[in-house]
């Protein structure tokens, strides 16, 4: 059409444009009423108390009632549900009478079959003057839409449900590894009459269960075995090992509780258990303290672990070697190196996991290492295991994410005497 | 923290892997899935080459060790060359220096004319 403008009008083109016009005009016949009458939407026409004036045979045939029973014997808010007849009074003629306007409010309209939801539309005539003469209501069929709309608000629900269930899920999942990890560790450590015990445990990833352990437990009286040690790799497969670990150490301590002896026994648990296919192997060291002499007696041996580290009274710390103290579970013989010594009053011995000693620090995110961990440790006062187990846990959070490993604390002290004079105050 | 690339190349005795950046809990994989990938025959000797290799962890040392059962599986021979210090520490620690055979670097350990641990 738009190149025509330029063509020389053919002949008898006006004649086919009356054409067209004269089978829409036949279309539209009567027009006005017919389209009032037949309109895709209800129409409804009533006096200002709202009495029904004029109505349209859409609206009727919806409501399933004749035009007799409703023009001048009902008012629009009877054509309503109750709860529509309630919105009516107390949102929609009040809004109405206000601004003249009301436009697409939801509303249901009682039908023969039940209610059908419905958008009214309603606008006040006046006359000349501004004086309200009628108004005017159109209905919209909304079934459809309100369809839609509860699909969309099932679809919302049946997807919450399912959010909710998965974090429920994932809840009691958390909870299930918590209580796994709990078992890999003594609940709370023994009371031991002339040793003071303490003990931290971080970990890296509430997901995972951690591959560190560590025990605390009576031998026969007198003397007590300890161990802190660390199963290679995290999750689930990390947490047997060191399950078997665990109570593969404590069953062997009761039967022998020689250093050696006992991480022999358990190089070799590990190694027939997991002799195929990925090598499943640990550190650990495992001591026994003796508490019956004058000093607290400490043999230990340590099986590929990083040494321990004794706190001495006079600020200094040295790490207490045990060379050649092999990977625990790699090899069918496997050779451990014991060690002794003495822990005087006020002196702590330190176990850790490497995840203190390989943790990323500073710009630079160095490995934390152990020249640090002797410096930070002698640094410190002697104030027994627990006041260094809590300066250490400082020293972990300060790390923050640079610390991304498990990490496994034990300290073993002897508490050092009260003073005998009174300090000055 | 670097990535991990591992290239292989043959030498007279067996292949060479060059093990490049962090050999970690993330990467260790990697390892064990080249050394899978490896033909390995009889009397073969794999050299880990560790020269460019910047930390290991227990991770690591793991894939280091399940390196060392697919090659004795396979009757072959493992060496480790070039082993940074720090990894070496970490060996000694662990007591795997007792294990594993070392050298000074590549050429060393490819002159071996014995691949048999």
């Amino acid at each position: 059409m738009m190149c025509r403008t330029d063509q020389v009008p053919e002949p008898g083109e006006g004649q086919d444009v009356d054409a067209t016009d004269a089978v829409f005009t036949s279309l539209l016949e009567d027009s006005a009423e017919e389209l009032y009458e037949e309109a895709p939407c209800g129409y409804v026409s009533t006096l200002m108390d709202g009495t029904i004036a004029k109505i349209n045979a859409t609206l009727l045939a919806w409501l399933g009632l004749e035009r007799s029973e409703v023009v001048g014997r009902k008012r629009f808010a009877d054509l309503l549900t109750v709860g529509g007849r309630l919105y009516h009074e107390t949102h929609f003629a009040p809004m109405l009478q206000m601004q003249g306007a009301v436009s697409g409010i939801a509303m249901d309209i009682k039908t023969a079959a039940g209610r059908m939801p419905v958008l009214v539309t309603s606008k006040v005539k006046t006359t000349e003057e501004g004086e309200p003469l009628l108004i005017r209501t159109t209905v919209f069929d909304a079934r459809d839409r309100r369809a839609y709309e509860s699909e969309l608000l099932r679809r919302r629900t049946v997807a919450e449900e399912a959010r909710r269930q998965a974090e429920a899920d994932r809840a009691r999942l958390q909870e299930a590894l918590a209580v796994l990890q709990q078992n890999l560790l003594p609940a709370e450590l023994p009371t031991i009459p002339g040793l003071e015990a303490g003990s931290y445990y971080h970990t890296a990833s509430p997901d995972l269960l951690g591959g560190d352990f560590y025990d605390l437990f009576p031998l026969e009286t007198g003397r007590w075995a300890f161990f802190l040690g660390d199963v290679c790799g995290k999750g689930p497969q990390a947490a047997a090992v060191t399950s078997l670990t665990r109570y593969t150490l404590r069953a062997a301590a009761l039967h022998n509780p020689d250093p050696v002896t006992v991480l022999t026994t358990l190089n070799t648990v590990l190694h027939e258990r997991y002799t195929s296919g990925d090598p499943r192997y640990c550190t650990a060291i495992y001591g026994v303290l003796d508490l019956t002499g004058e000093h607290v007696g400490v043999h230990l041996a340590s099986g590929g672990h990083p040494p321990a580290l004794i706190q001495r009274t006079d600020g200094s710390a040295d790490y207490l070697p045990t060379p050649g103290g092999m990977l625990i579970g790699v090899l069918p013989q496997a050779h451990f190196s014991a060690t002794r010594t003495d822990l005087l009053p006020g002196e702590t011995l330190l176990l850790y996991t490497d995840g203190l000693t390989e943790a990323r620090t500073g710009p630079q995110r160095e490995r934390y290492g152990d020249d640090a961990l002797r410096e930070f440790t002698a640094a410190r006062p002697g104030h027994g295991p627990q006041a260094l187990i809590a300066a250490l846990t400082g020293l972990l959070a300060s790390f923050g994410t640079g610390l991304d490993d498990d990490t496994a604390l034990l300290a073993l002290g002897v508490p050092a005497p009260l003073p005998t004079t009174v300090s000055e105050s | 923290m670097s990535p991990l690339t591992i290239t292989t190349r043959d030498a007279a005795p067996g292949p060479v892997l060059e093990i490049t950046g962090d050999l970690d809990y993330m990467t260790a994989p990697e390892l064990r899935t080249a050394v899978a990938g490896l033909s390995l025959t009889a009397g073969h000797l794999l050299v880990l080459d560790l020269a460019a290799l910047e930390f290991c962890d227990s991770s690591g040392i793991s894939a280091l060790l399940a390196a060392r059962n697919v090659v004795m599986e396979h009757d072959c021979g493992l060496a480790l060359a070039a082993v940074p210090a720090n990894t070496a520490r970490i060996l000694s620690i662990v007591g795997l220096d007792q294990v594993f055979t070392l050298h000074a670097d590549v050429s060393a350990a490819t002159a071996r004319t014995s691949a048999r641990h």
